[in-house]
């Protein structure tokens, strides 16, 4: 019984650090612009494939080169790592595309969502069309983590090796974030232009450099996920960020918008809260995951951990 | 008054000749009020090029332009066919948008659509306006009965699936504890697992968990845990392809060395860079197998080879091919017996279903025919089990049984 909640509550975990990953991007770009980045599922589904094909991947019979691959293939980690890096140019990409023309014009910050959401549809298609739509997996599973094994047995619970490291490389990720933020120069000059970007500008801060620099981020956070969870769940069609994309989503109003400490948190109930559906109402997992956001919300309004805004007549 | 009287009657006038002529220019716009045209029959197909059904779509594709291929190579046939494929997607309404849109266009017969959950929403509309529908891969209780212009080519679930657990209890008779997964938000996997749980009840058995998923999860660590803390010797799954290969690889990464039963949805080879080299031995009942020796079949491998590479043709590709091929011979057969001569589009709509449901087909799947109601009658089915390479990275669906259904004789 301990053994099979301890299993439940580290997956829980496992997913929860994902989440957070998603919805720490959607926070960085909801702090410095106001607007959420619909894009941020496909950048998602863009790390995993990345990952893929780093890990030496070929693409499969259904993509527009099928059996082409790099030669080789890097190890595991440093292919997550450039796919994160991949993924964060291409979140600029998208940042250059949708969100700066908007922005010189003076737009209303609404028409945002749906060019990025263009964005978001324009990357899942270029995916299928380049991947195919067959679903991929990476070479051997944990595997391909350097031999170490599909499971391991921890306090007689057995948890897949995957989720193990799922959880310890979205936890090691957040937590670097979370440091760089809080007490370097570049994440001090980010916060800074996500409290006021005028005054930022006035102190000598490049304020469109620091919105690229959360698009990349931003980028790079979905890409990792992507990658964690191709890794943990196989990549199963260009659309599978999406979903992941709008649980983030859900994650990032859990928690308050624009609140680092609140994507982490909300990141964690949602993954939690679903782990622990009972197994026989686990096909209503995500309604009950959604419930609790809705209650969550109707008592405070602002989120877990968000501000509540005063606005001055 | 009298001056009134006039203004409303007039009005009324009005109005009963607008009706009127928007009635005959609706009539004159409805292709199936229309003389048939001379030249090419179109036969238009809506299948999932997109979405999460675009798999099986590609799949599906690919045995569509594979029976164009074998009906060019037949010579001149009485009666030129041209297909004409449009995106059915994944999802009810853009099944319907295509329909109507290949209708709209005059289309002869259909194929399609790819998903049980959307011939539940999309046939109807085919229904209604005459337009014989054959379903390649609609395997849910229930299709040709939603009227008489439907039928399929994909035998459906509760035939074919008993099958395969009948090879897993030869295996081993003293399974007793058996665990069933299937996605509650899916028409063919509700359908398929009903049919399980009535198979496993005909032979004595009662579930220990039936564990429901969700079409689009992918993680299934949760419900396997509950699963195997009530040590099964047997699961039985009726998921979707990719859903599939990942919950069978989460079952043997979670420790279960049992057999594993799979259904249709598993039945195809995209499943096998999905759970790799922890596929082996899964257990599934086919409708196709690339082993059956018969012209037609061997033709349809030789075209799959030269156009696909060597390795055999899935059995969705199979059964494409086939609705196109039994659409394509009842179409030659109704030219020559002239029933295609001298009709509106909708006539020609209505001798072409009855046509094509008297005849029987030699095809890749066996010979075929079809119940009054549009129901498949196939008599050849086949137990296969997944051979994985010794890499992992490829497989083959391997012949353990072939079975003879004298109940569902063409």
């Amino acid at each position: 019984m301990i053994e099979a909640l301890l299993q439940l509550l580290l997956n829980g975990a496992a997913s929860g650090g994902v989440y957070a990953l998603v919805a720490l991007g959607y926070t960085l770009v909801f702090s410095v612009l106001g607007v959420i980045n619909f894009a941020q599922g496909a950048l998602f589904s863009v790390g995993g494939y990345l990952t893929f094909l780093l890990m030496g991947g070929k693409i499969g019979v259904n993509g527009a080169l099928p059996g082409w691959g790099l030669p080789g293939g890097l190890p595991f980690w440093l292919a997550l790592l450039l796919a994160a890096v991949g993924s964060g140019l291409v979140g600029l990409l998208v940042e250059r595309v949708a969100f700066a023309p908007l922005r010189r014009r003076n737009a209303e910050p609404l028409l945002a969502l749906i060019t990025s959401l263009g964005a978001g549809v324009v990357l899942v298609n270029l995916l299928q069309l380049l991947m195919g739509a067959e679903g991929y997996a990476f070479p051997h599973g944990a595997d391909a983590l350097g031999g170490l094994p599909d499971a391991l047995v921890i306090a007689g619970a057995r948890i897949r090796t995957i989720q193990l490291l799922l959880l310890l490389i979205s936890a090691a990720a957040v937590l670097a974030l979370s440091l760089w933020l809080e007490r370097s120069k570049g994440g001090r000059a980010l916060r800074a232009v996500a409290e006021d970007a005028t005054t930022a500008q006035l102190l000598g801060i490049n304020s469109e450099a620091m919105v690229r620099l959360a698009f990349v981020l931003s980028g790079a956070l979905a890409g990792l996920g992507g990658g964690l969870i191709g890794v943990s769940v196989s990549l199963p069609g260009p659309y599978f960020g999406i979903g992941y994309g709008l649980k983030g989503l859900a994650v990032l109003v859990l928690g308050g918008l624009g609140s680092v400490p609140g994507a982490i948190a909300g990141g964690l109930l949602m993954g939690l809260a679903e782990a622990l559906v009972p197994s026989a109402a686990s096909g209503w997992r995500d309604a009950l995951a959604f419930a609790i956001l809705f209650a969550v919300l109707l008592l405070r309004p602002s989120g877990l951990l968000g501000r509540r805004t005063v606005e001055k007549v | 008054m009298q001056r009134r009287q006039r203004g409303v009657l007039r009005l009324a006038a009005l109005l009963a000749a607008g009706i009127g002529a928007l009635a005959w220019l609706g009539r004159s716009a409805d292709p199936a009020a229309k003389p048939l045209p001379a030249g090419p029959l179109t036969l238009g197909a809506a299948i999932a090029f997109t979405g999460n059904a675009n798999l099986y779509g590609q799949d599906q594709r690919m045995g569509l332009t594979l029976a164009e291929r074998w009906a060019q190579e037949a010579g001149s046939p009485a009666r030129p066919v041209r297909l004409q494929l449009e995106d059915g997607a994944s999802d009810e309404p853009s099944a319907i948008a295509a329909f109507n849109l290949l209708i709209r266009q005059g289309v002869i017969a259909l194929m399609g659509p790819t998903l049980s959950q959307q011939a539940f929403a999309a046939d109807p509309i085919a229904q209604r306006q005459g337009v014989p529908v054959v379903a390649p891969s609609n395997t849910a209780q229930g299709i040709p009965e939603i009227g008489h212009f439907i039928s399929r080519v994909s035998a459906q679930s509760s035939v074919i699936a008993p099958l395969s657990l009948d090879e897993a209890l030869r295996r081993d008779p003293s399974i007793r504890r058996v665990a069933v997964f299937y996605a509650q938000d899916d028409a063919y996997s509700t359908a398929e697992v009903a049919i399980f749980q009535k198979a496993l009840a005909t032979r004595g058995l009662t579930p220990i968990t039936v564990q429901r998923t969700q079409l689009a999860d992918n993680d299934f660590q949760t419900p396997i845990t509950a699963a195997l803390q009530l040590q099964p010797q047997l699961v039985v799954l009726s998921v979707q392809a990719v859903a599939g290969g990942n919950l069978i690889r989460q079952l043997r990464e979670l420790g279960y060395r049992g057999q594993i039963v799979v259904g249709n949805g598993l039945n195809t080879p995209n499943i096998y860079p999905i759970c790799q080299r922890w596929c082996d031995g899964i257990l599934i009942a086919q409708a196709y197998s690339p082993e059956l020796n018969t012209p037609v079949n061997r033709r349809f491998q030789q075209l799959f080879r030269q156009a696909h590479g060597d390795r055999p043709p899935p059995q969705i590709t199979a059964q494409a091919f086939t609705a196109y091929q039994v659409l394509f011979e009842a179409i030659q057969r109704l030219q020559r017996k002239g029933g295609l001569t001298d009709v509106t589009l909708g006539q020609a709509r209505a001798n072409l279903m009855s046509e094509l449901l008297s005849g029987t087909y030699a095809t890749p799947l066996g010979p075929i025919g079809f119940s009054p109601e549009g129901e498949v009658l196939q008599d050849r089915f086949y137990v296969a089990e997944v051979r994985m390479a010794p890499g992992g990275r490829d497989g083959r669906f391997a012949l353990v049984r072939e079975l003879q259904l004298q109940e569902s004789k063409p």
